[in-house]
């Protein structure tokens, strides 16, 4: 389900359906290679909005977690994990996080639960029959991934994370 | 005399060509305001355009994905967006079933699932469909995969919408 006051009345109504989060991690830069930075940005919401449509029944797409590049990277991770715990008190078991910056690569191991991070393609000097090729063969081979995921626990949330 | 008959004194021509081109600047008023008012009328008409998917001798017995192009207007944008449905032949008839799971909307698979051979299988919360498309008793969704109206011209196949059915 998207993020529309529309799509949120048929969460409301079918919320024991919905337990799972995909929020997407978009990063800003305006010193230091920019259009990179929106690069990424446009692929992580290509990917989130097809795995949306996929997945269209079970998952919510969260307004995107967007932050400075140079923002301190325990604040940065700080800030995230505060989003996942707020979701996770509230009903979302699963979370994904969809990124294409790689500094979240670098701290998966602190996140609480699954990173999906797929580094962007420069998508813009593409053919748009061939556009939709790439996406279509990142996302067959993220499906299994994600049902996989549903197949086993939710992962537990320690308080203990606050304070990495 | 003829020639007295066919006279249009200076009055006249004044009064006909002011007529003739205030006859013309009204038209040129009304007839946008007149196409705005029935335009809505004349749009609906136009949703329901087939759009060419797949060729004949593409299909094969075993359901096969193709996408498609459709144009959606919403309140803001005109957007092309991809649609997919699964389309098979079966002797002579020919099926095409919209992807969406009817229990929440997912997108529904053929024959991903080890444990469910030749069914269609929402990875959502395990919802599945025979091949005609009818649901599986006991698995969440409660009626059949809507079914594309269908058209077939010179061996091409033609989509329109996803029909509703109800469950047998």
């Amino acid at each position: 389900m998207k993020w529309t006051t529309e799509q949120m009345d048929m969460y409301l109504k079918a919320k024991e359906y919905v337990d799972t989060a995909i929020i997407p991690l978009i990063p800003l830069d305006w010193e230091k290679d920019p259009k990179g930075k929106v690069s990424m940005g446009e692929f992580t919401s290509i990917l989130t909005d097809q795995l949306e449509t996929q997945f269209k029944g079970r998952v919510f797409q969260i307004a995107p977690f967007t932050y400075l590049s140079q923002e301190d990277e325990d604040d940065r991770l700080k800030r995230l994990v505060a989003w996942d715990h707020h979701l996770f008190d509230n009903g979302f078991k699963h979370i994904l996080y969809v990124t294409s910056d790689s500094e979240w690569k670098k701290v998966e191991r602190n996140l609480p639960d699954m990173l999906i991070w797929i580094p962007s393609l420069s998508l813009e000097s593409m053919e748009d029959t061939y556009k939709k090729q790439i996406i279509d063969q990142q996302l067959k081979q993220l499906i299994p991934l994600i049902a996989d995921k549903w197949q086993g626990e939710p992962v537990k949330r320690g308080k203990e994370e606050y304070n990495t | 005399m003829s020639e007295k008959e066919h006279k249009v004194s200076r009055r006249q021509f004044l009064s006909y060509s002011l007529m003739g081109v205030g006859g013309f600047m009204a038209a040129a008023m009304i007839s946008p305001m007149v196409r705005f008012a029935l335009d809505p009328a004349l749009e609906a008409a136009g949703e329901s355009d087939f759009v060419s998917v797949a060729t004949v001798d593409q299909l094969t017995e075993e359901p096969q994905r193709f996408t498609f192009q459709v144009t959606v207007e919403d309140a803001w944008y005109t957007s092309d967006q991809s649609r997919t449905a699964w389309i098979y032949r079966e002797g002579d008839n020919i099926i095409a079933l919209s992807p969406t799971c009817t229990h929440m909307g997912c997108v529904v698979n053929w024959d991903t699932n080890e444990e469910f051979p030749n069914q269609f299988f929402c990875p959502c919360h395990d919802g599945r469909f025979e091949k005609s498309g009818q649901n599986v008793p006991n698995t969440p969704p409660t009626r059949p995969l809507d079914v594309y109206d269908m058209e077939v011209r010179d061996g091409t196949i033609y989509l329109g919408r996803p029909i509703q059915r109800n469950s047998v």
